[in-house]
């Protein structure tokens, strides 16, 4: 089944998603929009995709949702909700069935967005603040919500794009940031390589399939059950598989989805990849005056803790954040063919699963934004974070795993002193124990 | 609730090893040798913990040091720690000044080290028969007082002493200079057959020279 996912990630990055590698794990190099977004379908994750204008950040979220999930382009467009001022609840969720309502019958019919497995928003900063809350609740749990009925997703996954600030384009709000699992920058591929690209310029054909779009959208617009619409959907998806394979793709049903799914969920983290993620959120969370980080509270000056990220940053990072690094970095692990998520899968997808949670101090910002990076400025941010949490770490690892040792002897009665230490890690087991 | 640390109930810690701490471990091991070595050679030397000084003695007691130190790993600085272990009485229960002198210029005049600087000023400590047959291409520096019979027998060696010394300084040397920054007592020079002796204070006495040069604040007196 790796190799499958592989088969899929060198297809795509052959013929359909040109890219420069960015990313270097275990000695492979990988480019972080096409690795992720492989990651994201599988997990069935939420990820965003920043970048300039034209540069693929929509293609590629198409062209993985076609190829792993079996479904034609058109379809894929079909489905797509585009960001802007006009968007409507009705064009993304769903709509009273008018023919019905005309009878007294309240009904609705369900957006192909919200119906197929695989939701790409794009531009989803050009939709206005207030109107971003419409999909918040289906992007954070596949529930969707018109009149009194609900359509709850069983397998999903979602994709929204955004540009640069422009004329055009409005805030995302933070809890609609927070939901997505990562954030990657769709970059440009150079000079010599996107020379090359103008002669793929029909590269859309490979994945569209007129007869199986046009047999997906009449299922789509039925009034069947949706176990059954399902059911017959996948089908259809499993013919275009067999289309796919023709074409060299070795497309995943859905049954491997979910037993890949298993198989990467059962992968547990090594105790040092453990330790160093308890730390990382310590330094994300802590607060020793105010009990925790709070965006409406700032460090007292001459703060102990001035060293550590908490001071560098506003707010408090999520309970979403430790489940997006752990599902991703144990879905990498399994990509790569690892038994236990070590620290480097860890480290990979931290800076990925933080640059939109984070809000920077001026002063973090001030120190590194003039410095010489590939990465735009907030994924640049988390890299050094994560840097310097892993170089803090790397000094005391054995201490740190030795505290965790000592909080479990303590917690199960033994009465054996706490290890004393400088790191907001030592005082948070200090406050598990109550002991502070 | 499940124990918020389960994961870590197997783990045991690695002994944490940071360099200094292994420098340190090995310093401890020489100085262990050498205390071990030096206690022996009082066991043989000291017959209740009484040495008498005399010609016999001394080359007794240098040929025994010698031995003791033979295959022996050590450098200038676990010799000076080794000056700082004889004050230290609760570590060398019978620090014997003239054996520990005897001991100190055999680890001298086999060390790797070609110049040996050590400064015993503000120490409570007056090590005689520092120097004895010190080789030619050796260079010893002291900052401090040295006892009686410095520099005896010295064989081509170099002694500077930013200090004084005590009585025979310089007795039986053959070859080689003394430099005395400060006074020296009495029988300076006994039996001298070579070298010179350069002292810069006052000279209590000379002793009974037969060749070699003694000076006195440039003057020489050993004629």
């Amino acid at each position: 089944m790796k190799n499958s996912l592989k088969n899929i990630y060198d297809f795509i990055s052959d013929h359909l998603y040109f890219y420069r590698p960015d990313l270097e794990i275990s000695g492979e190099k990988y480019n972080s929009t096409l690795l992720f977004s492989l990651l994201t379908a599988i997990l069935q994750g939420k990820q965003l995709i920043v970048g300039e204008p034209g540069l693929g950040k929509t293609t590629s979220a198409e062209y993985i949702c076609s190829v792993f999930y079996q479904i034609p382009l058109g379809t894929i467009w079909l489905s797509e909700i585009a960001g802007h001022p006009e968007q409507t609840e009705e064009k993304i969720v769903g709509r009273p069935n008018l023919g019905l309502l005309n009878k007294g019958i309240e009904s609705v019919v369900w957006s192909n967005f919200v119906q197929l497995p695989v939701k790409i928003v794009d531009e989803i900063n050009r939709l206005p603040e207030t109107k971003q809350s419409i999909i918040l609740d289906g992007v954070d749990r596949g529930n969707w919500e018109y009149l009194n009925e609900m359509f709850i997703n069983d397998e999903y996954c979602l994709f929204a794009t955004a540009n640069y600030q422009d004329l055009g384009t409005f805030t995302i709000i933070a809890p609609m940031l927070d939901r997505f699992d990562v954030m990657v920058e769709s970059k440009h591929p150079g000079a010599n390589i996107s020379y090359l690209i103008g002669p793929f310029y029909k590269k859309d054909e490979l994945l569209r399939h007129e007869r199986y779009e046009k047999e997906l959208n009449k299922l789509l617009n039925s009034r069947l059950p949706y176990k059954t619409k399902m059911e017959r959907t996948e089908k259809v998806c499993e013919k275009f598989g067999k289309y796919l394979k023709k074409k060299g793709l070795k497309p995943v049903s859905k049954e491997e989805r979910k037993a890949i799914q298993d198989q990467m969920e059962k992968l547990e983290l090594d105790l040092d990849a453990n330790a160093y993620l308890r730390t990382l959120i310590s330094e994300l969370s802590f607060c020793y005056k105010y009990g925790q980080k709070r965006a409406n509270e700032k460090c007292e000056e001459g703060c102990h803790f001035t060293g550590y990220l908490c001071h560098s940053i506003k707010n408090c990072i999520s309970n979403r954040f430790p489940i997006s690094i752990r599902v991703y970095a144990q879905a990498l692990a399994w990509l790569l063919g690892e038994k236990q998520v070590n620290i480097e899968h860890i480290k990979t997808v931290a800076p990925y699963a933080l640059s939109h949670r984070l809000q920077w101090k001026e002063e973090f910002v001030a120190t590194h934004e003039k410095e010489v990076r590939v990465d735009p400025l907030p994924i640049y941010l988390a890299k050094v974070a994560v840097d310097r949490v892993l170089e803090r770490y790397g000094e005391q690892r054995e201490s740190i795993k030795e505290a965790l040792a000592i909080g479990y002897s303590v917690s199960q009665g033994e009465e054996i002193a706490l290890l004393e230490g400088d790191h907001p890690i030592y005082w948070e087991i200090k406050r598990d124990l109550g002991e502070l | 609730m499940k124990n918020l640390f389960s994961e870590f109930k197997n783990f045991r810690p690695k002994r944490r090893e940071i360099p200094l701490d292994n420098i340190i471990t090995s310093k401890e091991k020489v100085m262990q040798t050498l205390i071990k070595s030096y206690n022996k050679l009082v066991e043989q030397e000291a017959k209740e913990l009484v040495w008498l000084v005399s010609y016999h003695s001394v080359i007794r007691a240098y040929a025994s040091a010698e031995k003791s130190i033979k295959n022996m790993e050590y450098g200038v600085e676990d010799i000076e720690e080794f000056l700082f272990e004889i004050e230290d009485s609760s570590k060398l229960p019978y620090p014997i000044m003239g054996l520990s002198g005897i001991y100190t210029a055999a680890l001298c005049n086999h060390a790797k080290e070609r110049e040996i600087v050590f400064d015993l000023r503000n120490r409570n400590i007056t090590l005689h028969l520092l120097g004895y047959r010190l080789p030619e291409g050796k260079k010893l520096l002291v900052y401090g007082d040295l006892g009686d019979f410095t520099g005896i027998g010295l064989n081509g060696g170099e002694i500077w002493v930013e200090g004084n010394t005590g009585n025979w300084t310089g007795a039986g040397m053959k070859r080689g200079k003394m430099v005395i920054k400060k006074n020296v007592g009495r029988r300076t020079g006994e039996d001298m057959v070579g070298g010179e002796i350069y002292v810069e204070g006052k000279i209590l006495g000379i002793g009974n020279i037969r060749y070699g040069r003694v000076y006195e604040k440039g003057e020489i007196v050993s004629l």
